[in-house]
């Protein structure tokens, strides 16, 4: 199987873009910057969960993609590229720092326990549509259980069902194979359906 | 009132642990039929997947990209970029 999935990098937009600048056009560096601040910001306040560290990693994922985008083959979109040199820069910066070593989430922890009361139907949450449910403490309840996914996991969820890549391009920013990304990614939607079936079960 | 929950159980483990898999598309017709039978026949296996789905349409509704950049560090970033262009051409 080839790693990099070739027929998609035809059509990435950044591909004249990154042209022009490797061929000298570095004055139009800024341009990739613009398109792409705001992406990396908020992917970047998502994963660090602070201004200053957001903000020291979007300026050195630029700088090292200026460094290294003379070596770009185009064997991926830019945009997964990026967020490899994003997500790599935000690792580390998490290395740096002394937290303890971050918790595994197992299958078997969210598996229905067998002797609680079953339920009958299903809940009203899960059938209703988005408009009806979403609000503003709605969103906070998400955003909080995101936010306490341990970061091998958030990081996979984000990258799949926020910023929307593949799981075939999440293994590539994250440098995993396909099958390690939906454990993952299964084991993080797991995590955040506790956290809402908690706050529906007492009382929204 | 609970549900007597007569099916076995070893269905509801299997169909529990590719939940990702099913919405996601990533099985093949047969074992998607063997999962929507499943549900259809088992309750808390189908609220398990309605809440799951809902879960998944939450993180998607989510705008990715809400919070715009500060100002005054858009700025040093167009300034650090421009002295960086600058050095490049200079080689
Ligand atoms: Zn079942």
């Amino acid at each position: 199987m080839p790693i990099f999935p070739s027929p998609k990098t035809k059509t990435d937009d950044d591909f004249e873009l990154i042209q022009a600048i490797n061929a000298g056009q570095t004055d139009l560096f800024p341009e990739l910057v613009f398109r792409y601040e705001r992406k990396l910001y908020n992917f970047g306040m998502r994963m660090c969960r602070n201004v200053q560290d957001t903000e020291d990693m979007v300026q050195d994922t630029f700088i090292n993609v200026f460094k290294y985008l003379k070596d770009f083959r185009y064997e991926t979109k830019f945009r997964n590229w990026l967020y490899r040199v994003a997500t790599s820069t935000c690792l580390k910066k998490k290395r740096k720092s002394k937290y303890a070593p971050e918790r595994e989430l197992s299958l078997d922890e969210f598996i229905p326990d067998e002797n609680a009361e079953l339920p009958v139907q299903v809940p009203g949450w899960a059938t209703l549509p988005l408009d009806q449910l979403l609000n503003e403490e709605l969103l906070s309840i998400i955003r909080e259980g995101i936010a306490a996914l341990p970061e091998k996991y958030r990081l996979v969820l984000v990258l799949r069902d926020m910023e929307g890549f593949s799981t075939a391009e999440t293994a590539q920013v994250m440098g995993l194979t396909t099958e390690n990304i939906k454990v993952r990614l299964h084991r993080a939607r797991l995590f955040l359906r506790e956290k809402l079936k908690t706050y529906y079960d007492h009382g929204a | 009132m609970t549900m007597v929950h007569d099916h076995n159980r070893k269905d509801c483990l299997a169909m529990f642990a590719k939940l990702s898999d099913y919405i996601d598309n990533e099985l093949d017709d047969l074992t998607c039929k063997d999962i929507e039978n499943h549900a259809r026949a088992c309750i808390p296996c189908k609220a398990c997947m309605e809440t799951f789905r809902q879960t998944i349409c939450f993180c998607r509704s989510l705008t990715p990209n809400e919070i715009p950049v500060p100002t005054a560090f858009s700025n040093h970033l167009k300034s650090l970029i421009q002295k960086l262009s600058g050095q490049k051409r200079d080689l």
